[in-house]
């Protein structure tokens, strides 16, 4: 279970407040999307639950599991289960697709006291895993998302999300920059994923991802906190008025 | 008006010690006499400083404050089973013809028993050739004059050079395996060598050769190793020379190379556990169609200075070159690149193409990079680029994110910095062998 306390981050930098006072819980087994306006906060909070520098918690709490990781960096963290799936997923050049796959993959397994895969072991995992979402095994042998499209970044982005099986999955507007295809490929593949002992957190700018992703809970999140909470019904409410409503609201 | 510049001891002492053991050293007659006006010049002209362009970042002058004396090959003082040892399991398995020096001198050549010696290649120490009449084509090599204390390696090289190889690839040949010219320093006393090696490879022929200096102990060393290779028409030669001395050594390294038409040099250097490294290079196209290609690592260590110099002068058209270097470069350490291309009126359709790249590790390491491109043919393509940065934060936090501990995805991120230059390497035994040893140099935590 993931649980948001009373949330309030800025800027390490800057005294600007991103968000002011969030509490969200999502349960294990539960898909729950966060939408909101530009700059409301949305990539902070997936950046703050990863453990991304640049960000001051200044109260409040994240606990994953009963557990606060605010303390933890974010290799602990992606041991203890959470993933995020980057909006603009990065490029290394010089490190094989594989290469960095069964790196994480093994880097994890040691940290959740599971042996290491072998390489063959970890080929056929990765070739499986692959195939579902339609990469083709040539395309990792490349280095790591170094000349591959929007779309092909993101179904990237789900392929290592299913290679490191973790149990909280935020994914960060991961339907940006993607046509129906490729959306269809991209939430077939997180459906995939959705189970009982996994809680994932969509945070998405348009209703449209939902409608492929069913969410559980909607909730709308402006001037840094969750103005409003809602069952599936409320994207489709959002999709007709906007987000007129939220940003007039005082903080 | 003569300045009169007052000599640093390290130019006295060198001065001295010359007449001191210039009657022991190998040759005679004119190579006597090649050595005599070697420092001679090098009286004149003395150390290069900082005010000298093609050693402003490496100021020989200040930094050699002591002449160490001439190692000697005391078969007592090293033990032949340590050899493997001291050049590391890698390169100590490599499937290769070996010629050993230790300390300078030519010590042995070890081999498979199946290689058939001077089949492919003649190979002799250059002790031995130095008295002989048969020597007579060297002359062009030692008899040419310095001219100016930028020269001053050379210069030193040739007045001092007591031993080096002296090798032949034959017209059309290629030997079975790389050829390994191993350079050991060994001994507890700070000590000196000074090896002059002549390669030539001839007339479409090919080879791999494999150039080490090591050190077998913790003994300050200072090495000036200065080598010609002449490539004839249609040669093919791959060339990777690694330094790794220890942080008390100085490395004086010249490598003077000439390209026959259609011929291709292609050259791979690294240095790294080294406290001063300076390589120079210097190579001409003899004739059209030629290549050069160059790949450098520099790995600096805390306070470790390595420094890649290189000139290119395209004299003829239609030759190629392209020189990539990457330095990594820790705490208190300097990473010197400079490369100078020089395409001559009547070189059209030169191809030249430069790339320095520096990895920061530190707050107080420095890369010095100055390209400089001299062009006075008008169908050319020359360019060159230079970067310099840390490890990219955001990429850090993408692998930690992945589950990656933050130190296992700084290496990944450097390794795969530098393995771009180590791709270049062609021999697949030498690229598994090379790259391990800057991994490991990368694991142990030195940056």
């Amino acid at each position: 279970m993931l649980e948001i306390k009373n949330l309030h981050v800025k800027l390490a930098e800057e005294d600007r407040v991103i968000l002011d006072g969030l509490t969200l819980s999502v349960p294990k087994g539960e898909v729950h999307a966060i939408m909101g306006p530009n700059g409301s906060g949305k990539s902070t909070l997936a950046y703050v639950i990863a453990g991304r520098d640049g960000y001051e918690v200044t109260d409040g709490d994240i606990l994953w599991n009963g557990e606060s990781i605010l303390d933890m960096e974010p290799d602990e963290r992606a041991a203890k289960g959470v993933f995020l799936a980057f909006q603009y997923p990065m490029e290394i050049p010089g490190v094989a697709g594989l290469t960095f796959l069964r790196t994480a993959v093994n880097s994890v397994r040691k940290k959740r006291g599971k042996p290491e895969l072998s390489t063959p072991d970890f080929l056929k995992l990765a070739r499986e895993r692959a195939g579902k979402l339609k990469i083709q095994m040539d395309m990792l042998k490349r280095p790591v998302n170094v000349g591959f499209s929007g779309g092909e970044k993101k179904r990237s982005e789900i392929l290592q999300m299913a290679l490191l099986e973790p149990s909280l999955c935020v994914l960060d507007e991961t339907d940006s920059g993607l046509d129906i295809d490729a959306l269809r490929i991209v939430a077939d593949g997180v459906n995939a994923l959705r189970g009982p002992d996994r809680a994932m957190l969509v945070i998405t700018h348009y209703q449209r991802l939902l409608n492929h992703i069913v969410p559980d809970r909607v909730h709308v999140l402006a001037h840094g906190k969750i103005q409003r909470s809602g069952g599936k019904e409320l994207a489709l409410e959002l999709e007709k008025s906007g987000y007129a409503e939220y940003s007039g609201k005082a903080a | 008006m003569n300045v009169v510049v007052s000599k640093t001891k390290a130019e006295q002492q060198l001065a001295e010690q010359f007449e001191a053991r210039a009657a022991r050293l190998p040759g005679a007659g004119w190579v006597r006499e090649a050595r005599r006006k070697a420092i001679g010049a090098f009286a004149a002209f003395g150390l290069p400083s900082r005010r000298s362009e093609a050693w402003r970042y490496s100021d020989l002058r200040a930094r050699w404050k002591q002449v160490f004396a001439a190692a000697a090959l005391d078969p007592g003082t090293f033990d032949p089973a340590l050899i493997d040892a001291a050049l590391g399991p890698e390169l100590a398995k490599l499937d290769c013809i070996r010629m050993l020096f230790v300390n300078g001198t030519f010590l042995r050549a070890e081999m498979p028993a199946s290689e058939a010696p001077g089949e492919a290649y003649r190979f002799d120490p250059l002790s031995s050739c130095l008295g002989q009449p048969s020597a007579d084509w060297m002359r062009p090599i030692f008899q040419r004059p310095a001219r100016s204390s930028e020269d001053a390696a050379l210069t030193l090289n040739t007045a001092f050079m007591s031993d080096g190889a002296v090798l032949a690839v034959l017209e059309g040949k290629t030997p079975a395996r790389p050829l390994h010219l191993v350079f050991l320093t060994a001994g507890e006393a700070p000590a000196s060598s000074v090896m002059r090696n002549l390669i030539e490879v001839r007339k479409g022929a090919s080879a791999v050769i494999l150039e080490t200096h090591v050190a077998m102990g913790t003994a300050p060393c200072h090495t000036n190793s200065a080598t010609e290779i002449r490539l004839h028409e249609a040669a093919r030669v791959e060339h990777i020379r690694l330094v790794r001395e220890g942080p008390a050594a100085m490395h004086l390294g010249t490598l003077t190379a000439s390209i026959g038409a259609n011929a291709r040099y292609q050259a791979f250097q690294l240095a790294l556990d080294s406290g001063f490294v300076r390589n120079g290079l210097n190579v001409a196209f003899d004739g059209p169609g030629g290549r050069f290609d160059l790949a450098a690592v520099m790995l600096a260590g805390k306070g470790e200075h390595i420094d890649t110099t290189l000139v290119v002068e395209h004299k003829l058209p239609g030759c190629t070159s392209r020189e990539l270097v990457k330095a990594v470069l820790g705490p208190a350490s300097q990473g010197v690149f400079q490369g100078k291309v020089i395409v001559a009126e009547d070189a059209q359709k030169s191809d030249g193409k430069q790339m320095a790249q520096a990895l920061l590790l530190a707050e107080d390491a420095e890369f010095d990079s100055k390209p400089e491109l001299e062009i006075y043919a008008d169908d050319v393509i020359c360019g060159h680029g230079s970067t310099a940065a840390q490890i990219d934060e955001e990429l850090l936090f993408y692998c930690q994110s992945r589950g990656i501990p933050r130190q296992a995805a700084r290496a990944l991120l450097i390794e795969a910095f530098v393995g771009e230059a180590l791709d270049k390497i062609d021999n697949d035994e030498i690229r598994a062998a090379v790259g391990a040893i800057a991994t490991d140099w990368l694991n142990a935590g030195k940056v």
